[in-house]
């Protein structure tokens, strides 16, 4: 984890940097586009689309830099594939549960689709899907709280 | 083969609240998409953007924020009693220290939607100042940004529902239950913190400029 850190804070650095350079860039060499905008306005505008999108893919970096920073300190340990003198079966411990199978994505896929196909195409059809996928998250968050698995 | 000293014993980060964060991560990008074609926009028409800014009541935004920002500490009131394994409160209704993350979540919950009710009203009050969906570029991006996060925070409504029910659905509050209410929680202070970045730019940056 401590090398994914690095990775991560490396990252929001480049982009913390491009975003800067970006945004200077777009001003030292406006755009056809900016141009216009400053003859109605009279002030010529950064390219923003690419400012704030290379911003933020900082701040994507930064947030899971910062997310995995506060787990390596409550961990309070490297983990096995951080040290050298590791073994491969130091690494093989119980990650939690999974589930074998399940067609609750599979309905919820469904529904959402036919949600946003009505948006599309006619609301009636959002209305038929809503309640498809309504039921599907249910069964979804459900699937191992009822029945056998009930406890 | 021997296990290296000290790496056994080590609680491995959970790969419930790891996901959540990569997702929370694209949604930093979706709404990245947001706030670019606010500033996109912005930039284009500064005249219409004054006069339509300044029909906005930032008393009444600053409020409706403050209620959002006071749910995210509620929340993570709950996450605290997640963390203790205490699902149910033990002692009376108005003993907050005795709380578990059932009532905690219910508090949060009902000032999220307080804060989505809000949000309608001042969107319903907008249309009476003739600011709609369609009537110019500021309104587009206005109703679009802020209802996709609103939508986001209806999620959040939902989720905090689903995970009150999960808790209810099992006799013995367990690790399991407490990663759910702490994935929620992420989620739900994200949400938190995009509205705050909303608010400074719909609602500050008129005041500024």
């Amino acid at each position: 984890m401590r090398t994914n850190i690095w990775l991560f804070a490396i990252l929001s650095t480049f982009f913390g940097a491009s975003a800067a350079v970006y945004a200077g860039w777009s001003l030292i060499e406006p755009t056809g586009y900016q141009l216009s905008v400053a003859e109605l306005t009279g002030v010529v505008p950064p390219e923003w689309v690419g400012t704030v999108g290379i911003s933020l893919s900082s701040i994507l970096a930064l947030f899971i830099t910062f997310y995995l920073w506060r787990t390596q300190a409550s961990v309070g340990a490297d983990l096995p594939e951080d040290r050298t003198d590791a073994g491969i079966d130091d690494g093989d411990p119980e990650v939690g549960f999974f589930s074998p199978w399940s067609w609750w994505p599979l309905a919820l896929a469904f529904g959402l689709a036919l949600m946003f196909l009505g948006l599309a195409i006619g609301v009636w059809i959002t209305i038929i899907g809503a309640p498809i996928a309504a039921i599907s998250v249910v069964g979804w968050v459900y699937e191992y709280y009822r029945g056998n698995f009930a406890r | 083969m021997s296990p290296a000293p000290g790496s056994h014993g080590i609680s491995r980060p959970n790969p419930t609240q790891v996901g959540t964060i990569v997702w929370l991560g694209s949604e930093v990008m979706f709404f990245a998409g947001l706030f670019a074609v606010f500033f996109t926009l912005r930039a284009n028409s500064p005249q219409l953007w004054a006069e339509q800014s300044s029909k906005l009541d930032i008393t009444y935004a600053a409020i409706n924020t403050t209620i959002l920002v006071l749910s995210s500490v509620t929340a993570q009131m709950g996450v605290r009693a997640a963390e203790r394994l205490q699902g149910r409160r033990t002692g009376g209704l108005f003993n907050l220290a005795k709380w578990g993350t059932v009532e905690w979540f219910f508090l949060s919950f009902a000032m999220g939607a307080t804060f989505v009710v809000g949000q309608i009203y001042e969107y319903g009050n907008l249309v009476t100042e003739h600011i709609g969906f369609q009537s110019d570029s500021f309104g587009s991006v206005f109703y679009f940004a802020t209802g996709f996060h609103g939508l986001h925070v209806t999620g959040g409504l939902i989720a905090f529902l689903l995970v009150i029910g999960r808790i209810f659905a099992v006799k013995r509050f367990t690790h399991k239950e407490a990663v759910s209410a702490i994935a929620i929680s992420y989620y739900w202070h994200f949400v938190d913190v995009v509205w705050i970045a909303l608010f400074f730019a719909v609602y500050v940056l008129p005041l500024l400029s």
